[in-house]
């Protein structure tokens, strides 16, 4: 719940705030953002918005470091993925959590990212692990699960459009089989440009 | 240092005392003890004055000791470190890595004697001490060799039925606290007093319950006795020999693994294993002694052991049964989950094993903010934004047993805990402000505590926390508006309320002898309290914001020498 103190709105999820007020306050524009974690802020905030305008959440703010924009987008999708992994009941199970676990470990760790920055094998680790899971079981219920939960939050296409946008790898190592018309999409709209 | 004390009522052990009506004949009681107990006193007073004098130093010549911080720490932790060592610590060496856990190294610290270790010109020393010799001449104090025969002149001045009346109930504390004390670390406090203190004065951080309790017992009578600001001259040596000898934290592990910010902490009673349960929809165990090295320094990383998912949404609150072998968990989604505690020594890429998850305890139809385990009991009570508090067989994922507050009377529930002088009796904050007492048996509400109330316009009266006093029927509760307040549990009277924080006051935490507590705010900093003086001993800063939030929980281990604090920041970290 928003706190009113004249015109200053405090933002926080006090004990006792409902589940649908969490996170539940106006919106903040990135320039007014003072912590230190307003990359983060941002991103959720747009998420929160809207998850369905991946243009939007994809887009940085003018003048934002590149590396620590990406590094940050990574976290998310790791976060949303523990809540995906969740609903999952696959064999793939130990699989998808130990690449989380993995990852988390990894974009936590003061030696691999000394100053938040993003490397390209983390991408293809994250992609070619977590999101191998999409084209584990083509035949099994767990597909299918995995296919709505995906377009539920917008996640997988969010995370095309990323490896895209920032061209971090090439749409051949992509295996997500859900995608071919969102990869076909963003490269003619690539070449376009 | 904010000691923002407003002493709204003289001492908390006075309340509820009906024949502390003749204050006049009271101080003057007080002051022929206070005479007698000099007398008694000289034969111990060089050792005394040795632990005094190393607090008046603290006090007066507000040194400046250079922390020399952990290469890998955190660069702004150092700093905050840095403000705030003019707040006295003993150990010298700063944040350099120590041994984890078994307590001996500070101990030993603590029996080293002082100059080498303090940057300060010791011709100052010796003229401080000399005038604070002066000054305390004719005042001496109180001190356990003398109890005795000062309860015999009390005996003797006053009828005492009611002096004890302190005494049994809190023995009977349902905390797993006492016992947990491994017999090592009973050994060395023994040995730190035998070396360097009187056998009463000297109090190291962890040290045997029963002197604890003796002590705080001790004081509660002669405190019962006094009036108004007299009391301050009685608690001083007590307090103050106590604060020598303290402990002081030092940042030890930054538990990176979370994506985003920790809500609450749960510490196992005996190992050196934490559990965080964060907005990222998972909880993580980790255990302290299992540490690998960092690249590139000397310092050490803990990875997390386990990851536990099965929240739809964050998680919010976590807490042990009181032989760990079983943990809680509340999140957003309404859902008590209980897991298996898994084996510290676990392999943290084994593969999945489903027993950990032993089930959910549904009922609650929003979010889940509070969890507590009653070992009495072994009742799990849970408080909800659907503005229930339940309370729930902990063995068995079966419906709530009893459902206080279902028509939302008092409002929404915002935190709660048991009450340890009586287990029957659990206490639960508002959001509204209010703050009660109810009985599990007889499924009433006992009593309200005195309380500010919401006037609707903000959330100023939010209180955050709610946590009962180990040993005494005390209950604190934290603030949105930035105050700690007391209250006593047989009144319901406000004891003390203090300004404590630059913010809101998040999370509150007793150390398991009652000594210390230790709060934590959205100011960024943590800080710890003498229960006693209710002064402010050490300061940290810890976590940074994410949004207009920061630290939302702190916790010290029930038996070993760790506290922790759970970050806004995605962190967890570990102080020693």
């Amino acid at each position: 719940m928003v706190m009113a103190e004249g015109t200053a709105v405090l933002r926080r999820n006090r004990p006792g705030t409902k589940a649908q007020d969490f996170y539940n306050w106006p919106d903040e524009s990135f320039e007014e953002m003072d912590s230190t974690l307003a990359v983060q802020q941002y991103i959720q905030q747009n998420i929160r918005t809207d998850c369905s305008n991946i243009d939007r959440i994809l887009e940085p703010p003018e003048g934002q470091d590149e590396g620590v924009w990406k590094y940050e987008h990574l976290r998310q999708f790791c976060l949303e993925l523990n809540g995906l992994a969740v609903k999952l009941q696959c064999p793939a199970i130990d699989y998808t959590r130990h690449t989380l676990d993995g990852a988390a470990c990894l974009l936590n760790s003061n030696k691999y990212f000394p100053s938040r920055f993003v490397q390209l094998f983390i991408f293809h680790y994250l992609v070619n692990r977590t999101f191998f899971f999409g084209s584990f079981e083509k035949q099994g219920n767990y597909f299918n699960t995995g296919i709505i939960l995906l377009n539920e939050t917008f996640l997988c296409h969010r995370f095309t459009k990323f490896v895209m946008k920032y061209n971090l790898m090439s749409k051949d190592n992509l295996i997500v089989p859900l995608l071919d018309e969102e990869v076909q999409n963003s490269s003619a709209r690539e070449s376009e440009a | 240092m904010v000691n923002g004390t407003e002493t709204e009522l003289p001492n908390p052990l006075i309340i509820g005392k009906p024949d502390m009506t003749d204050s006049a004949s009271v101080l003057e009681t007080f002051k022929f003890l206070e005479n007698a107990a000099a007398e008694f006193s000289d034969e111990d007073e060089d050792e005394e004055d040795n632990g005094r004098d190393k607090t008046v130093i603290d006090a007066a010549t507000i040194v400046r000791r250079r922390v020399m911080p952990e290469p890998n720490e955190d660069r702004d932790t150092v700093e905050a470190l840095k403000e705030f060592d003019f707040l006295g610590s003993d150990d010298s060496d700063g944040g350099e890595s120590r041994s984890a856990g078994d307590g001996t190294e500070w101990e030993k610290e603590d029996q080293c004697p002082i100059p080498e270790s303090w940057n300060v010109d010791q011709g100052v020393i010796t003229k401080l001490k000399e005038q604070y010799k002066k000054e305390r001449k004719g005042k001496k104090g109180v001190k356990r060799p003398n109890r005795s025969k000062l309860q015999d002149m009390l005996a003797n001045l006053r009828d005492v039925d009611e002096l004890p009346s302190l005494q049994p109930s809190v023995v009977s504390s349902s905390r797993p606290t006492s016992s947990r004390l491994s017999e090592q670390e009973i050994n060395r406090t023994d040995e730190v007093e035998a070396l360097t203190f009187p056998p009463s004065s000297g109090k190291s951080f962890i040290m045997g319950p029963d002197e604890a309790l003796e002590n705080e017992l001790g004081l509660g009578e002669l405190a019962g006795l006094t009036v108004a600001n007299e009391a301050d001259s009685l608690t001083y040596d007590i307090a103050n020999n106590k604060d020598a000898l303290r402990k002081t934290w030092n940042p030890k592990f930054t538990l990176r693994s979370h994506f985003d910010g920790i809500r609450g902490l749960a510490f196992h009673p005996t190992e050196p294993v934490l559990i965080t349960a964060s907005e990222d929809h998972t909880l993580k165990m980790w255990n302290l002694q299992k540490t690998a090295p960092a690249k590139k320094s000397a310092s050490l990383d803990v990875e997390p052991i386990y990851t536990f998912r099965a929240h739809r949404g964050p998680v919010l609150c976590v807490v042990m049964s009181s032989n760990g072998e079983q943990c809680y968990s509340g999140g957003t989604d309404g859902i008590i989950q209980s897991w298996n505690t898994p084996n510290p020594n676990v392999d943290p890429y084994d593969s999945y094993d489903p027993s950990v998850l032993r089930g959910a305890f549904e009922g609650h139809t929003d979010s889940v903010w509070g969890l507590v385990y009653s070992t009495a009991h072994q009742r799990l009570l849970s408080a909800s934004a659907d503005g229930s508090i339940r309370v729930w067989n902990a063995l068995e994922a079966a419906p709530a047993l009893t459902i206080f507050n279902d028509n939302q009377e008092l409002g929404i529930p915002s935190s709660l805990d048991l009450v340890s002088s009586d287990p029957a009796h659990m206490v639960a904050s508002f959001t509204s402000g209010h703050t009660s007492i109810f009985n599990m048996e007889t499924h009433q509400k006992v009593l309200t505590l005195e309380s500010c109330l919401d006037t609707g316009v903000n959330s100023s009266c939010q209180i955050n926390r709610v946590i009962s006093h180990p040993t005494l029927p005390i209950s604190i509760t934290a603030h949105e508006d930035r105050h700690i307040k007391f209250y006593d549990n047989n009144t319901g009277k406000l004891i003390h309320s203090m300004v404590a924080h630059l913010d809101a006051v998040t999370s509150l935490a007793v150390d398991p002898n009652g000594l210390y507590l230790m709060s934590g705010s959205h100011d960024c900093s943590i800080r710890l309290w003498n229960l006693e003086s209710k002064t402010c001993i050490q300061e940290f800063t810890a976590h940074r914001k994410k949004f207009d939030e920061s630290i939302h929980d702190v916790a010290f281990h029930p038996s070993k020498c760790y506290i922790a604090s759970a970050g806004a920041d995605a962190l967890a970290k570990v102080f020693v």
